[in-house]
């Protein structure tokens, strides 16, 4: 690990740590910042959110070497976890840091632009169905449980089956485009009860057109489902991603992500497992800050909940 | 109440019939003929023959769709190109496997995550409370199959506490009375049902606490404190009658996550469920298998949402009344 | 009410009565089971038609050769073989060699073994339909005909070194009179490869797809009953998990422990033993000359001499084998084992040059490069695919590893990793750009490398489309010297064009190291057909384990 890269995280530490203590100061002033905060696991999960998207930002300088860079593939491969190589070398000499690092931006960038795909077409549907009501809620949602009713994984071996070779760009439509039923419904509960509010009715009356009416008005006051939904979703397309690279399908080498990294590993568990438990670890600490937030919001969004 | 059921039934039909139908139009998306492999798979002529007539191959579209309905209601669902057997049998061997491990792994879920969450809500905000919090969220958040990779180096091969994958012994399991071959069996389940139903758990049990706090927070709660009742018959008697019917909306809403997780919990336990045949048959490029199994968990997921609503029926009667 | 605590006693006592209550089983010097674990499974075990190792140790078992290679391997002459199914030979003239077939030779099913089987075997290795990957190693036999039930004569074109090898080799005598009516362009997947009937030590029980195989120990066999009762074949994903299933005691035995890592993981289990022995397996990244799917037109990118040449110069193959195998394996000088008598570090092959390697890619049009580093030519990427077999850890490695070094002279190759038939099917059939594929070789190069590279080998083993004139003649000069030291003058020739020519990227040949458990009496390990000799182990009546007692 060299000097440049240290400085590098200590820099992304102290970023994460004055966000969260800055985001805290300013939510003391609303009752939903305050209920946010209210929740111990909300800023750490905000913390480790910031520092990972912090430290895939700041690669090449929070990586002390290239993704694929490979040092010495006879001496250095399968080393353990040492000074100069903090989590150690895989199979291939490659330093797991740096490639935990760059893995983070592949697996961050799939996770949020696929849930963004998920969120928008379900969105979309969900409040089309809800405010449109009559024929159209009902064969959109029978879409929606036709959706629901196939485990997604089965999805999208079925998809990666008939295009045998699919883009990674592809590759993360696809993600989100399966992803988008549950969304889909709860903007539809929503929006079924916003419908009948007054300003939306006063927008009707006052002659706007329904497009208008979704999303100047309705759309607004269902950010906070939607928001919470899509922390979610990212957690659940980065595990995902990690078992579809597992198998063998997902991110194609030797482009790094932490899915496939512990795909690399798996073979050599016995005799390097540090090679597959970093990457295992660093999905299951930003999954789980990810529902750490989503948890938060949901109860800072939602003050009919019954206090813990 | 019977025509709720009968409703639902035609509803879960009609989302069969729909996930049929888009079955058959994405083969015909796909590239090539469909049932019919590339030149990387060759088959018996005969074989190949005979499903052209079966699914009216050299028809129009419509006829085709007629065909492959009747066909499927008749339980054909083509020939697999690498196994080189009627795709029927390859799920008929798979679908027992994957019920046995799904359903254990939902019973664990489910029994687990209620134990743990009733526990965390009686011990609400103390170190056991927070200290399982992290771990619940935690497990929750790990990729299954990690977790059964790290659980088959420890508990496998470091401590030889289970066996490597399989779901029996393949040399003593035919010798063995019927005894041994169930405790064999459930030696083999172990580890893959747990490594399943962990993760399900974890959410589990955040849901149960949140549920039993809330029913812990009501008025009769108080007054049954009052009146002198031990805690232990409190929570026994009223908070847990009613901490179970959130997991009857639960069961159903796992289902899809089960089987879900299902495929690559049996890819690195070498479970043959129908997850692993799909999973292989996609580097066998043996399509007609990955679409008869994912038929296959859609019908598993249907049937088991049924289930569920049949049970909230039965546990809630305020469904009955409102349902009619 | 039951409480817990009567629960777990009565819990015990159960358990009890079940482990106390497990028969004592089979016991005496022919009992026990033998798990062989394997990463592959065998697509078949009719033996014209197998190609996969484990088919080919399986099939060993069943059926007999006429004679076998005797401990020196040597494979010229016929002194230093063995009898098997034929108990003695002679020589009629030069060109006549005949055989005396064991009167005691039996099929499984009861029927004699005869001098007709033979014939028909013959045929059957022959027939263009049956398509046999072995048939060029016969092109000298003329015919084999039956004299009477127990002489079989063998009729040659030509006088060379190995007639007596090609003879006895590659043939595994197959029963007529089960296999007459099968039509032979329906071998590949016939009823009889799945439920194989022999005349060797052991027979087929069953077979489970996907999960094992078992012989049993024929107590009849002429030569001899085998001391082990049963043998079971356990078929794995891949090697780690097969590792891990012999280190925990789920399997006995593995042909080759491939890495390093392995070696160190079964050396530090104290109930395996591990034998070194020379491996006869050697790997390339074979390029196709053709176009995929269409033999007629040269393939755009390797058709070109030099192309293929500068890729080749552009490995360091050395540093290559030395990370992924360690001591395991070396660099091979050609298309060879380390079994092959004809192995010469002197042998000319292409230099690592990197300098090199760019300088002739320039110069045939693919100086640009572009953002990526990628080298172009008019606009199109040099970009092409390599085929892996997801079953073999090893090439996988190298296509990463492989993947790395080209990527540093400017050329994109993407991985596709699909499952082992597949793989077969596909290089057969050409539907490929590049593969890595490993061979086992037979103890002769005149076999392996007539199948593999030269024009009489294309639709058979040469996927690659490699045709040379120059090669084809260089090879049947070499296997036609009788006298040592100008045949091995002849095969350098050989090799060393074939290596010019740069067909493929010649990149390992094994040093093999086998595991078996220690309870095992009497192990060798033959390095070109690894489990031969199975049916002279034993494991002692007092080292007998769980499974060995097992008697059905």
């Amino acid at each position: 690990m060299n000097l440049r890269a240290t400085l590098a995280i200590i820099g992304a530490l102290a970023l994460a740590f004055l966000t969260v203590e800055e985001t805290r100061r300013r939510a003391k002033g609303s009752s939903t910042g305050r209920r946010f905060f209210g929740q111990q696991a909300a800023s750490w999960g905000l913390f480790v959110l910031v520092f990972f998207i912090a430290l895939a930002l700041a690669a090449p300088w929070t990586a002390p070497y290239g993704p694929s860079t490979t040092l010495d593939i006879v001496a250095l491969k399968n080393q353990p976890p040492s000074w100069v190589h903090p989590l150690g070398t895989d199979l291939y000499s490659r330093d797991v840091w740096s490639r935990l690092v760059y893995g983070s931006r592949v697996s961050l960038a799939v996770g949020a632009l696929a849930m963004l795909v998920a969120v928008t077409v379900g969105s979309t549907v969900g409040a089309m169905a809800g405010y449109l009501r009559g024929g159209v809620d009902a064969v959109l949602m029978r879409v929606v449980d036709v959706g629901l009713a196939v485990p997604r994984m089965f999805l999208l071996l079925v998809a990666i089956a008939i295009w045998e070779r699919l883009p990674l760009g592809v590759l993360v439509l696809v993600i989100g485009l399966t992803g988008w039923f549950g969304t889909s419904r709860l903007v539809r509960g929503e929006v079924l009860s916003l419908r009948e509010r007054e300003f939306v009715v006063a927008a009707r009356a006052l002659g706007a057109g329904t497009p208008r009416i979704l999303f100047r008005h309705v759309l607004p006051n269902v950010v906070a489902p939607i928001v919470v939904s899509a922390a979610l979703g990212i957690g659940n397309v980065m595990l995902l991603e990690a078992g579809l690279s597992f198998l063998g399908i997902g991110v194609p080498p030797p482009l790094p992500s932490w899915g496939n990294m512990i795909a690399d590993g798996a073979p050599q568990l016995a005799t390097a497992p540090w090679t597959t438990l970093f990457p295992g670890l660093a999905i299951g600490l930003v999954v789980m800050a990810l529902n750490a937030v989503g948890d938060a919001l949901l109860d800072a969004l939602n003050p009919r909940r019954a206090a813990r | 109440m019977a025509l709720w059921l009968v409703r639902r039934i035609a509803a879960s039909a009609a989302i069969v019939v729909a996930v049929v139908t888009t079955m058959f139009l994405l083969l015909h998306l796909a590239p090539g003929v469909p049932f019919l492999p590339g030149v990387e798979t060759p088959m018996d002529p005969a074989v190949v023959a005979r499903l052209r007539a079966e699914f009216g191959l050299d028809q129009p579209l419509p006829v085709q769709y007629a065909k492959y309905v009747a066909a499927l209601a008749r339980g054909n669902f083509g020939e697999s190109f690498a196994l080189h057997r009627p795709v029927a049998d390859a799920l008929a061997d798979a679908i027992p496997n994957t019920l046995v491990l799904a359903g254990t792994a939902l019973l664990l879920d489910l029994v687990l995550g209620l134990a743990l969450g009733v526990y965390q809500a009686v011990r609400t905000h103390r170190l056991p409370d927070i200290a399982l919090g992290y771990g619940t969220l935690f497990l929750g958040s790990v990729p299954t199959f990690w977790l059964g990779l790290l659980s088959l180096l420890v508990f496998g091969e470091g401590l030889h506490w289970f066996p490597i994958g399989g779901v029996v012994d393949p040399v003593l399991y035919p010798t063995l009375p019927l005894g041994a071959r169930i405790v064999d069996r459930l030696w083999h389940l172990t580890l893959p049902a747990l490594t399943l139903g962990c993760v399900g758990a974890a959410s589990t049990a955040r849901y149960e606490r949140a549920a039993v706090l809330e029913v812990l927070a009501q008025d009769y709660i108080r007054t049954a404190r009052a009146k002198g009742l031990p805690e232990r018959l409190v929570i026994l008697r009223h908070a847990l009658r009613n901490a179970v019917l959130p997991l009857v909306t639960l069961f159903g809403l796992s289902l899809p996550f089960l089987l879900t997780g299902a495929v690559l919990v049996e890819s690195v336990f070498a479970w043959p469920g129908m997850g692993k045949l799909a999973a292989d048959a996609i580097f066998r490029r043996d399509y007609p298998v990955v679409l008869a199994a994912t038929l296959g968990a859609t019908v598993m997921v249907v049937l088991g949402n049924l289930v569920a609503d049949l049970l909230y029926a039965v546990v809630d009667p305020r469904i009955r009344v409102h349902r009619a | 009410m039951l409480g817990p605590m009567r629960i777990a006693r009565l819990a015990c006592a159960g358990l009890a009565l079940v482990a106390c209550n497990r028969p004592p089983g089979c016991s005496g010097d022919f009992c026990g089971t033998l798990v062989f674990v394997s990463a592959g499974e065998p697509e078949t075990l009719l033996p014209p038609v197998l190609q996969a190792a484990v088919a080919r140790d399986v099939s060993d078992q069943v059926f007999l050769k006429l004679a076998d290679l005797g401990p020196s391997t040597n494979t010229i002459g016929d002194t230093d073989f063995r009898p098997d199914l034929a108990e003695r030979w002679e020589w009629r003239d030069s060109l006549t060699l005949v055989f005396h077939l064991d009167p005691r030779a039996r099929w499984q099913d009861g029927q004699p073994v005869t001098a007709s089987d033979v014939a028909f075997t013959f045929a059957a290795y022959t027939d263009p339909q049956v398509n046999s990957p072995y048939r060029t190693a016969l092109r000298w036999i003329t015919g084999v005909t039956a004299a009477d039930s127990l002489t079989a004569v063998f009729h040659f074109q030509r006088r060379y070194p190995e007639m007596f090898y090609d003879a006895i080799y590659q043939m595994r005598v197959l029963p007529g009179h089960l296999l007459r009516d099968v039509p032979t362009d329906q071998w590949r997947s016939a009823a009889f490869g799945r439920a194989p009937v022999g005349d060797g030590p052991y027979r087929f029980r069953s077979w489970r797809a996907g999960e094992s195989l078992e012989l049993v120990a024929d107590s009849t066999f002429f030569l001899g009953r085998p001391a082990i009762r049963r043998l079971i074949w356990r078929f794995t994903p891949d090697l780690q998990v097969a590792v891990t299933q012999l280190v925990a005691g789920e399997a006995d035995a593995l042909e080759v422990l491939v890495t390093p890592d392995n070696v160190k993981r079964v050396q530090a289990t104290p109930r395996l033993a591990t034998y070194p022995y020379r491996g006869s397996a050697y790997a390339y990244l074979g390029f196709n000359l053709t176009a995929p799917g269409n033999a007629g037109t040269p393939h755009p990118l390797f058709g070109d001499r030099d192309v293929r040449r500068a890729l080749a110069m552009a490995v360091d193959r050395t540093r290559l084998v030395q990370s992924v195998f360690g001591n395991y394996a070396s660099v091979p000088p050609g298309p060879m084992s380390q079994l092959w008598w004809i192995w010469d570090p002197a042998i000319r092959e292409l230099p690592y040059d990197t300098l090199q390697a760019a300088r002739l890619l320039a110069a045939r049009g693919w100086g640009t490069r572009d953002r990526d580093g990628i080298r172009n030519r008019g606009g199109v990427p040099f970009r092409f695919r390599v085929l892996v077999p997801t079953t073999s850890g090893v090439r996988r490695q190298y296509a990463r590893l492989l993947q790395d070094e080209f990527h540093r002279i400017g050329v994109d190759m993407e991985i596709d990793e699909v499952e082992f038939s597949v793989f077969s099917e596909r290089a057969a059939a050409g539907q490929f750009d590049a593969l890595i594929q490993t061979w086992n070789t037979d103890p002769s190069p005149s076999s392996g490398i007539n199948q593999e590279w030269t024009t009489a080998g294309i639709g058979r083993s040469n996927f690659l489309h490699y045709s040379s004139a120059t090669f084809d003649r260089l090879v049947e000069e070499a296997t036609a010297t009788f006298d040592r030291d100008n045949a091995r003058r002849a095969w350098r020739a050989a090799i060393e064009e074939v290596n010019m020519d740069a067909p493929a990227i010649f990149l390992f040949a094994t040093q093999n190291v086998a595991a078996v458990d220690r309870r095992v009496a009497n192990v060798t390990v033959r390095p070109d057909s690894w489990w031969a000799s199975v049916h002279s182990w034993r494991i002692p009546p007092d080292q007998l384990i769980a499974r060995d007692r097992v008697e059905r």
